[in-house]
C-alpha cells in the first residue's frame, strides 16, 4: 500500500525523468529541422552559384542540359536531405532509446518512457525511477547531444563559399574554340571538314566568314547540304524544337549573367578559295606569318594587311591552276575585273577597320585578278580599267569552326598540308594578280593572238 | 549456514544471493564461470538446463554441487538403453497395510525432487526420455491416471555427452525445446586445470555451506523467480527478442508464414531447417531478466538479451546436412543472428 505523499513523490520523479527525456528529444528535433533547412539552403544556393557560372562559361546547348541535371540533383538533393530530416525526428521512445545508447543506461530510460502511461507497473517500477533517476546528469540534453546547430551548417558553408567563389569564375568568358591573336599557332582546317549548324544565340565564338564568291558559294551549298542532311537526320520538329530550347537558354544565360552578345570580340574567319584543291580549301591561321606570306605565294594565300592578326584567311581561288573551277557568278569576277589586295583598295580596308569585318569585295578582285591566267577568254581580256569594288552579294553567316579530329566525311584526321616555304627565284614575280591596266592599242591585236593560240 | 531476508527480496538481494550461490559452487567447480552462471540463471528464471560436456568437466560434480549450496533436494538418475519411464516417474506397488489388506501404492520416482540430474539422457531410450516431459513442462507426474504435483522449485538438469554417439539416442526436438538454456561445458585451461588437481587430489575436501535453511530454501528460490518475472521489459526489448528467434528461422520454411522476417541472413538460409521456437524468446526475456537483476537493474536491455541468445538459442535451432558437412555449429548462426539483426535494427 502506498500513501498520496509517495505516489505523488513518485510522480515528481517521473516527471523529472521525462522532462529531461523530453529536452533530449527537442534538441534532437531542433537538430533535424536544422540538417533539412541547412542542406536545402545549401543545395538551392550551390545549384544557384553553378547555374550562373554554367551560364557565363557554357554554351546555351550545354547550359540548358547542365541546369536541367542541377534541377534534377538538386531536387533529389532536397528530397533527400527532408527524408533524413524526416527519418532523424525522434519521437520520445527513440529520445530516450538514444539516450539510453549514449549515456550507456542499459535501457532504463526506454522502459521508463516506455511503460510510464501503464496502470498497473509492477513493484519494481518505483525502484526503477529511483535507479534512473540517481543517472540524471547523464542523461541530460546538453550531454546526450551536444551539438546545437547541426553538421549541415558546413555544407551550408561550402555552398556560400562555392557561391562567392562563382562570381570571379563567371568573370572568365567562354574561350572561343579558335582563339584569335594567339600568335604564332597556325590552324589549318579544311572546308570539307568544317561542320555547320546555326550558330548559338549567347555563343559569342562566332566568326564571319569572307570568302571569294565561288568560295562562298561552296560554303552555302555546304551549309543547305548541312541543314538537308540534319533536317532529313533528325526531323524538322526535332530541329526546331532544338533551336528553341536554344534560344530559350540563351535568354535565360543573358538574364542571369546581364551580359549582351555585342560586348563580346568577335572572331573573324576568311575564307578564299573554292574547289577539291586541298591547299586552297584550307583555312589558314597564322597571324604572325600573315606578312610574309603575302609576299611569297601570292595567289595561294590571299592576305589583308588592314585585317588584325585575328583574322584568319583562306587561299584565293587561283583560276590558273583550277581551270575547272566553278563559273563566278553574277557580278563576281566579271571578264577584265582586276584586282584584289586590300593594299589597292582603300574603301575596303577603311570598311574592314571601321566594323571588322570582312567584306566580300575582296573575292571579286580575287576572282578579277586570277582571270589572268592560262586558258581566260580572250573576248573579256581587255576593257576599262576597274578598281575592285565592293561585291554586293557577299553575305555574312557566323558559324563556329574547330578544328576536328575526324573530317567531315569520316576520313579520319583532316589532312594537314605541311607548311613549305621555297624562297622565290630573284627573277620571279611574285605571282601577285596584277591589276587590270589600259592596254596600248598596237599591242592589243599582239596579245590577243597569243590568247587564242 | 547463514540466513538470507525472509522479507521479499529486492533486487540488491538477488545479486547478492546469486553471487553468493556462485561462490559456492566454485569452491568445488574451477572454471567454467559462465557456465555457472548460465545454470544459476536458467534456475532463477523457472526452467532446466541441458548440459553438455565431454567426460571429465565436471557436469555431475557440478549439479551436485549446486543442490548441496541451495540446500535443496536433490535426485539423480543415470539414464541407460534399459531404462524404463517408470523407473523415473515412480509406479503403482501392491503393499500390505497393518490390516492385512493389500492396495496399490504410489511409489514416487526420483523426479519427487526440487533437482534432477539426468545424467547422459540421450543414452535412454526415446519413450523414457519423453517421461520427463510432463514433469519439466508442467512439474506433475501422472501415473496410471492420478496425477502427482511436484514441488516447486523444480530443476533438471541433463548431461549430454557428444562423443560415445554409439547406441545413443539423440533428444526429440519437443524434448529440446523444454530446456531454457543448453550449457556447453568445455576442456579446463592450464591454470584451471592446476587448481583442479590441488584441490582434488588433498586430504581436504571444500565444505559447500548452503546458501539457506533446508527449510526455507523452497520458498526463498521461489521468492527469487517472481522478482526475476517482475523485471520490466520495455515493448522495444521484446521487439528486439522477437526479431532474433525470427531471424534464426529460415526464408524457405514451410513452417514460417504471415509477414517475412525483417532480418534475412543468408547464412541462416543456408544452413538452418528448422529456427527456434517461440519458447526461445521466452528464454530470451527470462534469461535477460537475471541477467538485469545481477546488474542491479529492473529493466531489460538489449545486452542482456544478446548476453543469454547463444545458451537460450543455439539449441533450438535444427541445422541442415549442409551446416554438418561445412562444420557450421548453432552457436555461429545464433552470434550471427545477433549482428545481423544489429545491423538491421531501425
Amino acid at each position: 500500500m502506498s500513501f498520496p505523499s509517495q505516489d505523488r513523490r513518485a510522480d515528481e520523479k517521473l516527471g523529472r525523468i521525462l522532462g529531461r527525456v523530453g529536452s533530449v528529444r527537442t534538441r534532437l528535433n531542433s537538430l533535424a529541422l536544422q540538417h533539412a533547412i541547412f542542406y536545402t539552403l545549401a543545395i538551392v544556393i550551390a545549384a544557384g552559384a553553378a547555374a550562373y557560372a554554367g551560364a557565363c562559361l557554357l554554351s546555351p546547348l550545354a547550359f540548358l542540359v547542365g541546369a536541367s541535371a542541377l534541377v534534377i540533383i538538386g531536387c533529389a538533393g532536397i528530397a533527400s536531405a527532408v527524408g533524413a530530416a524526416w527519418r532523424m525526428r525522434a519521437s520520445a521512445v527513440y529520445a530516450a532509446a538514444i539516450a539510453d545508447d549514449r549515456a550507456e543506461l542499459k535501457g532504463r530510460l526506454s522502459t521508463i518512457v516506455a511503460l510510464a502511461d501503464r496502470q498497473t507497473r509492477g513493484p519494481l517500477w518505483s525502484y526503477l525511477v529511483e535507479d534512473t533517476l540517481g543517472h540524471q546528469d547523464e542523461f541530460a540534453a546538453a550531454r546526450i547531444e551536444r551539438r546545437r546547430v547541426s553538421r549541415a551548417i558546413y555544407p551550408l558553408a561550402a555552398a556560400l563559399l562555392l557561391a562567392a567563389l562563382a562570381i570571379p569564375i563567371s568573370k572568365i568568358k567562354h574561350a572561343p574554340q579558335i582563339a584569335p591573336g594567339s600568335g604564332d599557332e597556325e590552324l589549318t582546317v579544311d572546308l570539307d571538314d568544317l561542320h555547320l549548324r546555326p550558330a548559338d544565340p549567347g555563343d559569342e565564338s562566332g566568326m564571319q566568314v569572307t570568302a571569294d564568291a565561288a568560295t562562298m558559294r561552296r560554303l552555302e551549298d555546304k551549309l543547305a547540304r548541312e541543314e538537308e542532311t540534319s533536317g532529313e537526320a533528325g526531323g524538322n520538329s526535332l530541329n526546331q524544337l532544338v533551336n528553341r530550347a536554344r534560344d530559350m537558354a540563351g535568354h535565360l544565360q543573358s538574364k542571369l549573367t546581364g551580359q549582351q552578345t555585342a560586348s563580346k570580340a568577335r572572331l573573324n574567319l576568311r575564307l578564299a578559295g573554292a574547289g577539291g584543291d586541298q591547299e586552297q580549301n584550307e583555312i589558314h591561321r597564322a597571324p604572325g606569318t600573315l606578312k610574309h606570306r603575302s609576299g611569297d605565294v601570292a595567289g595561294q594565300f590571299k592576305q589583308d594587311h588592314q585585317e588584325s592578326s585575328r583574322e584568319f584567311e583562306l587561299p584565293s581561288e587561283n583560276d590558273s591552276r583550277r581551270p575547272n573551277s566553278e563559273p563566278s557568278p553574277a557580278g563576281y569576277g566579271e571578264p577584265g575585273a582586276q584586282v584584289n589586295s586590300d593594299k589597292d583598295n582603300p574603301a575596303n580596308q577603311d570598311n574592314r577597320a571601321a566594323d571588322r569585318r570582312i567584306q566580300q569585295g575582296g573575292d571579286n578582285a580575287a576572282n578579277g585578278g586570277a582571270a589572268h591566267g592560262i586558258g581566260a577568254d580572250p573576248d573579256s581580256l581587255f576593257g576599262a580599267p576597274s578598281a575592285p569594288t565592293l561585291g554586293s552579294e557577299g553575305f555574312e553567316i557566323a558559324i563556329e569552326a574547330r578544328p576536328v579530329e575526324r573530317g567531315a566525311k569520316g576520313a579520319g584526321r583532316a589532312y594537314v598540308a605541311p607548311k613549305v616555304r621555297a624562297p622565290l627565284s630573284p627573277n620571279q614575280e611574285p605571282d601577285e594578280p596584277v591589276a587590270r591596266a589600259a592596254v596600248p592599242a598596237e599591242d592589243q591585236t599582239t596579245i590577243k593572238r597569243v590568247f587564242e593560240r | 549456514m547463514s540466513s538470507v531476508h525472509a522479507e521479499a527480496p529486492t533486487v540488491a538481494d538477488f545479486a547478492r544471493t546469486f553471487r553468493r550461490i556462485q561462490a559456492e559452487i566454485h569452491k568445488l567447480i574451477v572454471g567454467h564461470e559462465d557456465a555457472v552462471e548460465e545454470l544459476l540463471s536458467a534456475l532463477f528464471a523457472g526452467g532446466h538446463v541441458l548440459i553438455e560436456g565431454v567426460p571429465g568437466t565436471g557436469k555431475t560434480t557440478l549439479v551436485k554441487t549446486l543442490g548441496l549450496a541451495l540446500n535443496l533436494s536433490f535426485n539423480r538418475i543415470q539414464f541407460t538403453v534399459d531404462l524404463m519411464p517408470a523407473d523415473i516417474t515412480g509406479t503403482r506397488v501392491i503393499l500390505s497395510g497393518e490390516d492385512g489388506r493389500r492396495e496399490f501404492s504410489f511409489q514416487p520416482g526420483p523426479v519427487f525432487c526440487h533437482i534432477l540430474l539426468g545424467d547422459e539422457i540421450n543414452r535412454a531410450t526415446p519413450k523414457t526420455q519423453s517421461a520427463l516431459l510432463e514433469a519439466m513442462a508442467e512439474l506433475q507426474v501422472t501415473v496410471a491416471g492420478t496425477t502427482y504435483r511436484l514441488k516447486p522449485p523444480y530443476f533438471v538438469m541433463a548431461t549430454l555427452n557428444p562423443i560415445e554417439m554409439e547406441g545413443t539416442y539423440p533428444l526429440p526436438e519437443a524434448q529440446l525445446d523444454r530446456f531454457l538454456f543448453k550449457v556447453r561445458l568445455n576442456y579446463p585451461d592450464e591454470g584451471e586445470l592446476t587448481r583442479i588437481i590441488s584441490s582434488t587430489t588433498g586430504p581436504e575436501e571444500a565444505g559447500i555451506v548452503p546458501v539457506f535453511h533446508a527449510t526455507e530454501a523452497p520458498d526463498r528460490i521461489e521468492a527469487l523467480k517472481r522478482l526475476v518475472r517482475e523485471v520490466m521489459a520495455a515493448p522495444a526489448m521484446e521487439t528486439y527478442a522477437a526479431r532474433l528467434v525470427r531471424a534464426t528461422q529460415p526464408d524457405s520454411s514451410r513452417f514460417v508464414t504471415g509477414e517475412a522476417a525483417a532480418v534475412h541472413d543468408e547464412m541462416v538460409n543456408r544452413y538452418v531447417m528448422f529456427g527456434s521456437s517461440p519458447r526461445g524468446a521466452q528464454a530470451l526475456i527470462l534469461g535477460a531478466k537475471v541477467r538485469a537483476l545481477l546488474d542491479g537493474r529492473a529493466n531489460i536491455a538489449r545486452e542482456d538479451i544478446e548476453r543469454v541468445a547463444v545458451a537460450a538459442l543455439a539449441h533450438r535451432i535444427m541445422l541442415n546436412y549442409a551446416a554438418l558437412a561445412d562444420g557450421i555449429a548453432a552457436a555461429q548462426i545464433v552470434e550471427r543472428v545477433i549482428k545481423s539483426v544489429r545491423a538491421g535494427k531501425s
